[in-house]
């Protein structure tokens, strides 16, 4: 219920309580972001992700890595571009307070099964169902299953920068049957 | 900017227990604070709607349509082709009823501005503090001699989702191999730039998954250029054996540009040949997309230019900062009726600025009238606006491409801000092909867009 008050009308008395934020009107900002990831950052679109709720320092970090040329992306870095600084750093912090809402999918009992034996290499990191609370790991849980894969898809391809080592490391040593089933285990889980 | 009438317009005078009431909802039910109509439920009407509600549920907001059901011009040009099913497209106003929108299906027939009240077809006489006025555009017939309204039974435009689409498709499915589609293309303004070279892309990609290998798809063009040439004759010399510009090459799709005759103004519909100056085309399937203006209720309304270039005339001109309308500060004219960006370069085809007709801007046009709206009624200033853009285009098999703009408003005018804009890459920095996943994942993301602004404007 408290997140209503995070509305336009608030902005001012936001920026106070927050400190520095050279940011005029972050809620009018996030709405532009929300066409594309759905209204309050919660997706309904399968190749599109939910981005709220994710931690601060995931998102201010991949939107920094965008800006600076580090990652690719087939649209986000050519968006990101034109915002700066502390807009990328209030973006993260205002998407970060809005809650996690996961999209549970329902998959084939085997299919789930197979992912689920794929996700063992993943669980030191993800955690059991992708609920990771580590601050720069993504949820995984209820995230659109369709958008995971085509993540792991780009981890995978040697041709997109994906500066993240070690994910990236993970996601080569999936075998190519399994990162769809991978991606449907976690695009199943509820918590 | 439109602080003029404030005072009139506050019914709620105490600023202080605005923000307050938003986390209460049991306020919200009181008396409304302020009235809002929107004419019309299209991306940019419904997107208001909802926000207003969203942002202070203490307003009253009506949205007047005819239509029960919205059936999105976006990704029809899929359906067109068989690859996605038009149901897909299509939403009805429940969800906003649900937000507590008064949804009255009916056709606005006037407005009177001076009395700030709007009458309609059914009879009903609707008085407001805050008009929305998003009525899309109206097409106009007259400038193609032969042609009128009474024909699009037989030469549809599709540039309407819904029965005019399935019309086409028909058509095409009818047509034999070796059959011509002739697409003419207006002088722009028009809605959704890309939209006319996706379906010729689409169109081409049909004739050859549907043993109509021998067909082409001829672009008769009112314009020198278009949206994303680069990415389009790139994707199209790919796909569809695109060799240059102009008519009888080798490839599936041909493209002649207005200087060079592809201004179409003559047609003879019996016998589906359209000419310009230069030349005459006879089509198997004809596809002419009429040039279009304002809304015509925007048009009547006095919210129109009447002077200008083509850009300018017949299209709403509004304040940077709300969207308000340039003559009426309780009028915001959003989505397609409004004409909007860097103004000085409209019509120049090296540096047009000007915001495009997309779903996409529409829907950010509306946010920012709503929340310049809720502000105005609650007595605050108006929020900074922001206004961002993408139109993606699906060309092929596991082949999308897009383009962005993003504008800001600095010192009260519109900003076109192009470290966010611009188009997918035709090259990698360093010269090298775009590897293809680029172009899968863009595909990919034209449908997950779809289902968000669908969700985002009418749920
Ligand atoms: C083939 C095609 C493909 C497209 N693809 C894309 C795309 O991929 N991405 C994108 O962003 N955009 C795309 N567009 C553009 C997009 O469809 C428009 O920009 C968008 O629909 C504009 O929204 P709007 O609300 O202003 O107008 P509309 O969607 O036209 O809605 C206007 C509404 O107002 C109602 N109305 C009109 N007059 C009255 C009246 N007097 N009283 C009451 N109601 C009235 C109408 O019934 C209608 O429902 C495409 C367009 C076409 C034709
Ligand atoms: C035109 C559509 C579009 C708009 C507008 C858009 N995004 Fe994105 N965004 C995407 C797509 C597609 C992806 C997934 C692909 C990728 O990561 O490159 C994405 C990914 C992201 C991610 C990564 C999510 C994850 O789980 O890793 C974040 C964070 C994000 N966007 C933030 C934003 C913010 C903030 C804005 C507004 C300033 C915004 N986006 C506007 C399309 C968009
Ligand atoms: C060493 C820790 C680690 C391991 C092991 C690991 N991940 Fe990750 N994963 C991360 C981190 C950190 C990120 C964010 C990385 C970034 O910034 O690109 C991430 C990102 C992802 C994403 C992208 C999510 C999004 O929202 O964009 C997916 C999908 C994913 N991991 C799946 C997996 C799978 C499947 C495995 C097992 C095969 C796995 N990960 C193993 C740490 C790990």
């Amino acid at each position: 219920m408290k997140r209503a008050v995070l509305s336009v009308l608030s902005v001012a008395g936001l920026c106070a309580a927050t400190g520095a934020l050279a940011v005029d009107n972050i809620r009018g900002l996030a709405m532009t972001c929300d066409n594309c990831h759905g209204t309050g950052g919660t997706s309904v679109g399968l190749s599109m992700p939910s981005i709220a709720g994710l931690p601060e320092a995931y998102l201010k970090n991949i939107m920094m890595e965008w800006k600076t040329g580090k990652r690719a992306s087939a649209n986000m870095t050519r968006l990101i571009k034109g915002y700066s600084e502390d807009e990328i750093a209030a973006l993260a912090g205002y998407y970060a307070k809005l809650p996690w809402k996961p999209q549970p999918q329902s998959v084939a009992a085997d299919v789930l099964l197979k992912g689920k034996d794929a996700s063992e290499a993943c669980e030191n990191c993800h955690g059991k169902t992708g609920a990771s609370e580590e601050d720069d790991t993504p949820h995984l849980n209820g995230q659109w299953a369709k958008y995971l894969e085509l993540e792991l898809m780009k981890y995978r391809d040697p041709g997109f920068a994906m500066p993240h080592r070690k994910m990236t490391n993970a996601a080569k040593k999936l075998g190519a049957d399994q990162v769809q089933p991978a991606a449907q285990y976690y695009g199943a889980q509820s918590k | 900017m439109s602080q003029i009438n404030r005072r009139n317009f506050i019914k709620v005078a105490a600023a202080a227990s605005s923000a307050t009431a938003l986390s209460f909802p049991s306020i919200a039910r009181a008396a409304a604070k302020a009235k809002v109509v929107v004419i019309g439920g299209g991306y940019a009407g419904a997107t208001a709607a909802k926000y207003i509600k969203r942002l202070d549920a203490g307003i009253d907001v009506t949205l007047i349509e005819p239509n029960p059901v919205y059936t999105s011009c976006p990704l029809s040009n899929e359906a067109l082709v068989g690859h996605r099913d038009l149901k897909t497209l299509q939403v009805g106003y429940d969800g906003l009823k649900k937000r507590g929108v008064n949804v009255l299906q009916d056709l606005v027939t006037g407005v009177d501005r001076a009395r700030k009240t709007v009458t309609t077809k059914g009879g009903n006489t609707l008085s407001y503090d805050a008009l929305v006025m998003s009525p899309g555009i109206t097409f106009h017939y007259d400038t193609i001699e032969g042609y009128s309204e009474s024909l699009i039974n037989d030469i549809p435009h599709a540039w309407e989702a819904g029965p005019q689409t399935l019309l086409l498709k028909k058509q095409l499915e009818a047509m034999p191999d070796g059959g011509v589609f002739v697409i003419v293309v207006p002088k722009g303004p028009f809605r959704c730039p890309p939209g006319p070279y996706e379906r010729a892309s689409l169109v081409a990609n049909y004739f050859q998954h549907h043993g109509k290998k021998k067909s082409k798809v001829i672009i008769l063009d009112g314009n020198d250029s278009h949206s994303k040439k680069g990415l389009f004759n790139q994707a199209w010399a790919k796909m569809y054996g695109w060799e240059k510009e102009g008519l009888n090459t080798n490839g599936m799709i041909e493209w002649l540009k207005g200087a060079e005759g592809g201004f179409i103004n003559k047609l003879d519909a019996k016998t589906k040949t359209v000419s310009s100056d230069f030349v005459d085309v006879k089509a198997d399937v004809l596809n002419i997309i009429p040039p279009h203006k304002a809304g015509r209720i925007a048009v009547t309304t006095g919210l129109a230019g009447s002077t200008g270039n083509n850009f300018e005339k017949g299209w709403c001109k509004v304040q940077p900062m709300d969207m308000a309308s340039a003559v009426d500060p309780n009028v915001y004219v959003v989505g397609d009726s409004c004409v909007a960006g860097e103004m000085s370069t409209y019509g120049n085809p090296n540096a047009a600025f000007d915001m495009p007709k997309s779903a996409h801007i529409a829907m950010a046009q509306a946010k920012v009238a709503a929340a310049a709206i809720v502000a105005k009624v609650n007595g605050l200033p108006t929020p900074q606006p922001y206004y961002a853009n993408t139109c993606y285009s699906v060309v092929g098999d596991d082949y999308g491409i897009s383009v962005a703009h993003l504008y800001r408003v600095v010192n009260g005018t519109f900003k076109y801000i192009p470290e966010g804009s611009g188009v997918s890459p035709v090259t990698m920095p360093d010269g090298s092909p775009v590897p293809p996943i680029y172009r899968k994942l863009e595909a990919e993301y034209a449908d997950g867009w779809l289902r968000n602004v669908m969700a985002d404007a009418f749920l």
